[in-house]
C-alpha cells in the first residue's frame, strides 16, 4: 500500500488526479460560499424568504447531493459543469442555513448599539451584521467545505474524469487494492488538512475573539 | 479643553421633553403596558438619574428618550422637536457596554465617527477620550482582553466622541464592584463638569442615584409611572458613603421599597411579606438586577 503510495506519486497519476480534483472543488466551493452567503443574508433579512423558503432549504439539505447528479446530466451533459452542480448542490445550503443562522442570533444590543451612534442603512449590515454573523458563517464554510469535498467525490467515482474518485475506480476495475487504498488515504488527508487546519482553525479563532465559548 | 467644541454653538435651551408618554407592548398573554403617561421636564446639562424596581419601564424610557423605540402614546421632544429616529447626539451607553469584539479598543471609539471624517482625524479624536478615560495604553487591545471597568469605560470613550448634547445611561456600572464604580462615578462626574452634558443616568442603585443625580425620579412597579421626584441639593463631588447622601437614599428607599414588595408579591404570586421574610437590607446597598 505504501508502494502504491509512493508509486502513486512519483508515476504523477496522483499528483494529476489531486489537481484536478482541488481545482473542481475551489470552483465549486466558491460559487457555494457566494450564494450561500448572499441567500443566507437574504433569508436572515426578510422575514417573507424565511416564511417561504426557510423550510424548503432546509429539506433539501437532507438531500444527500449525489442525488442531484441524474438531473445534473439531464441538464448539463456529462461534463464539467454537471460535477461542479452537486459541489454547490451539496455545499451551499449548509453555508446558506449557518449564515442565517448567525444573523438571526446576533445580540439586539450590538444592532442598538450601532444605532444609536447613528449607524443606518447598508453601513448596518456591513460594519455590524456581517462582522456579528462571522463565527456562524465560519461554521458553515468548514460544513460546507466538508459537503463540498464529499459530494465531488461522489461525482469523480460515479462518472468519469479525471479526479482523485475517478482513480479510485480504475483502481477497483484494475483489481488493484493497495491503489484503492492509497487513493483513499490521499483523499482523507487532503479532507483532514483544509478541515483541521484551515477552517476548524478559522472558527476556532473568530469564536475566542468574538467572546464566544465553545 | 478640547470637549467644550461645538456644545456652545449647539442651540441654547436644549430642553428635553418627555411628554405624557405611554408604552404598550404586545407579548404572549396580551397587552402588557410597561408605561402609563409618563412627564418629565429636564434643563440642559441636567444630571437626571432614574431608580425603580426592575421592569417598571426604565430601558423602555430611555430608548424612546433615544429613538429606538416609538411611544405608543405621547411624545419626546429635544428643544421642542419630536424625536423619532435614533441620532448620534444622544447616545445610549448599555449596562453590557455593547462594545464590538470583532474591533480592537480604538476602532470602538470611532466607531461612530468612520463616515464623518477621515481617519488621521477620527483617530486623533479617539484617543483624546480614550486617554481621557485612562485606556491611551490599550487602543491596540481586543474587547475580549478587557476587565468589566474598562469595557465601561471605553464604552463611555465611544459615546462622548460623537460629542452628544444627550447621554443616556442604562445601568452603566451595574456589574461592577463598588470600588470601580466610586472611581467611574468620579470621572463620570468631572466629565460631565466639562461637557456640560444631558445626562439621564438609570439605576437600581438608589445610593448611586444620590451620588449622581441633580433630581432622582422614583419610579412605580409596572405600569412604570412617576411615583416621587427628590431634588438633590448637596454639594458636588459627594461621597456615596457621606451621611448625607446615606440620608437621602433612605428616603428614596423608602418609596422604593412599597414599589418592590409589590412587584416581589407579583413575582412570587402569593401573600408575601418583606418583613417577615426579613429581605429587608439597609438603604443603599445595591438592589441586584433580578429584584
Ligand atoms: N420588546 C419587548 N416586547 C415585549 N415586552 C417588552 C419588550 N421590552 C420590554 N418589555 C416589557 O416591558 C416592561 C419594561 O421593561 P424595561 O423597560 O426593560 O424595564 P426596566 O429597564 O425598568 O427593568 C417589562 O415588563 C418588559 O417585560
Ligand atoms: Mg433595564
Amino acid at each position: 500500500m505504501a508502494k502504491a503510495l509512493i508509486w502513486g506519486f512519483k508515476d504523477r497519476t496522483f499528483l494529476i488526479g489531486m489537481s484536478v480534483s482541488i481545482q473542481r472543488i475551489t470552483i465549486g466551493y466558491l460559487i457555494s460560499l457566494v450564494l450561500g452567503i448572499g441567500l443566507g443574508f437574504l433569508v436572515g433579512r426578510f422575514k417573507i424568504l424565511d416564511e417561504t423558503i426557510g423550510s424548503l432549504i432546509s429539506g433539501l439539505q437532507v438531500l444527500p447531493s449525489i442525488c442531484w447528479l441524474p438531473l445534473a446530466i439531464l441538464w448539463f451533459g456529462l461534463n464539467e459543469q454537471a460535477i461542479q452542480f452537486v459541489i454547490i448542490m451539496g455545499a451551499f445550503l449548509s453555508i446558506a442555513i449557518a449564515t442565517e443562522s448567525g444573523i438571526r442570533n446576533i445580540p439586539p444590543i450590538y444592532l442598538r448599539a450601532a444605532r444609536t451612534m447613528g449607524i443606518k442603512g447598508i453601513d448596518l449590515y456591513t460594519r455590524v451584521v456581517f462582522p456579528a454573523a462571522l463565527p456562524s458563517i465560519a461554521t458553515g464554510m468548514k460544513l460546507g467545505w466538508s459537503f463540498a469535498w464529499r459530494s465531488l467525490m461522489a461525482g469523480e467515482l460515479l462518472f468519469v474524469s479525471i479526479g482523485l474518485g475517478h482513480l479510485l475506480q480504475t483502481g477497483r476495475e484494475l483489481n488493484d487494492m493497495p491503489q484503492v487504498i492509497a487513493v483513499m488515504v490521499v483523499i482523507v488527508l487532503i479532507g483532514l488538512i483544509f478541515d483541521q487546519l484551515l477552517f476548524s482553525q478559522l472558527e476556532k479563532r473568530l469564536r475566542s475573539r468574538w467572546g464566544m465559548t465553545t | 479643553m478640547k470637549l467644550k467644541r461645538s456644545l456652545k454653538q449647539k442651540k441654547i435651551n436644549m430642553r428635553l421633553s418627555i411628554e405624557k408618554v405611554s408604552k404598550n407592548f404586545t407579548a404572549q398573554h396580551g397587552k402588557v403596558l410597561a408605561l402609563d403617561e409618563i412627564s418629565i421636564q429636564i434643563k440642559e446639562g441636567e444630571f437626571i438619574c432614574f431608580v425603580g424596581p426592575s421592569g417598571c419601564g426604565k430601558t423602555t424610557l430611555l430608548n424612546m428618550v433615544a429613538g429606538l423605540e416609538t411611544p405608543t402614546k405621547g411624545v419626546v421632544r429635544q428643544s421642542g422637536e419630536e424625536i423619532k429616529i435614533p441620532s448620534s447626539d444622544r447616545v445610549v451607553i448599555f449596562q453590557e457596554a455593547a462594545l464590538f469584539p470583532w474591533l480592537n479598543v480604538i476602532q470602538n471609539v470611532e466607531f461612530g465617527l468612520v463616515r464623518r471624517m477621515n481617519v488621521r482625524k477620527r483617530r486623533e479624536i479617539s484617543r483624546t477620550f480614550l486617554n481621557l478615560v485612562h485606556l491611551g495604553r490599550f487602543e491596540n487591545a481586543y474587547v475580549h482582553q478587557l476587565s468589566g471597568g474598562m469595557k465601561s469605560r471605553v464604552a463611555i470613550a465611544r459615546a462622548l466622541a460623537l460629542n452628544p448634547s444627550i447621554l443616556l445611561m442604562d445601568e452603566p456600572f451595574a456589574a461592577l464592584d463598588a470600588q470601580t464604580r466610586d472611581i467611574l462615578h468620579e470621572e463620570i462626574e468631572e466629565i460631565w463638569f466639562q461637557t456640560k452634558q444631558t445626562i439621564v443616568f438609570v439605576t437600581h442603585n438608589v445610593r448611586e442615584a444620590v451620588r449622581l443625580g441633580d433630581r432622582v425620579f422614583v419610579f412605580t412597579a409596572r405600569p412604570g409611572r412617576i411615583k416621587k421626584e427628590f431634588q438633590i441639593d448637596l454639594p458636588r463631588p459627594r461621597d456615596t458613603n457621606s451621611e448625607s447622601v446615606v440620608l437621602y437614599a433612605k428616603l428614596i428607599q423608602q418609596e422604593l421599597r412599597e414599589e418592590i414588595e409589590k412587584f416581589l408579591k407579583e413575582e412570587v404570586d402569593r401573600d408575601w411579606s418583606l418583613k417577615k421574610a426579613n429581605l429587608l437590607r439597609p438603604a443603599g446597598i445595591d438592589l441586584g438586577s433580578g429584584i
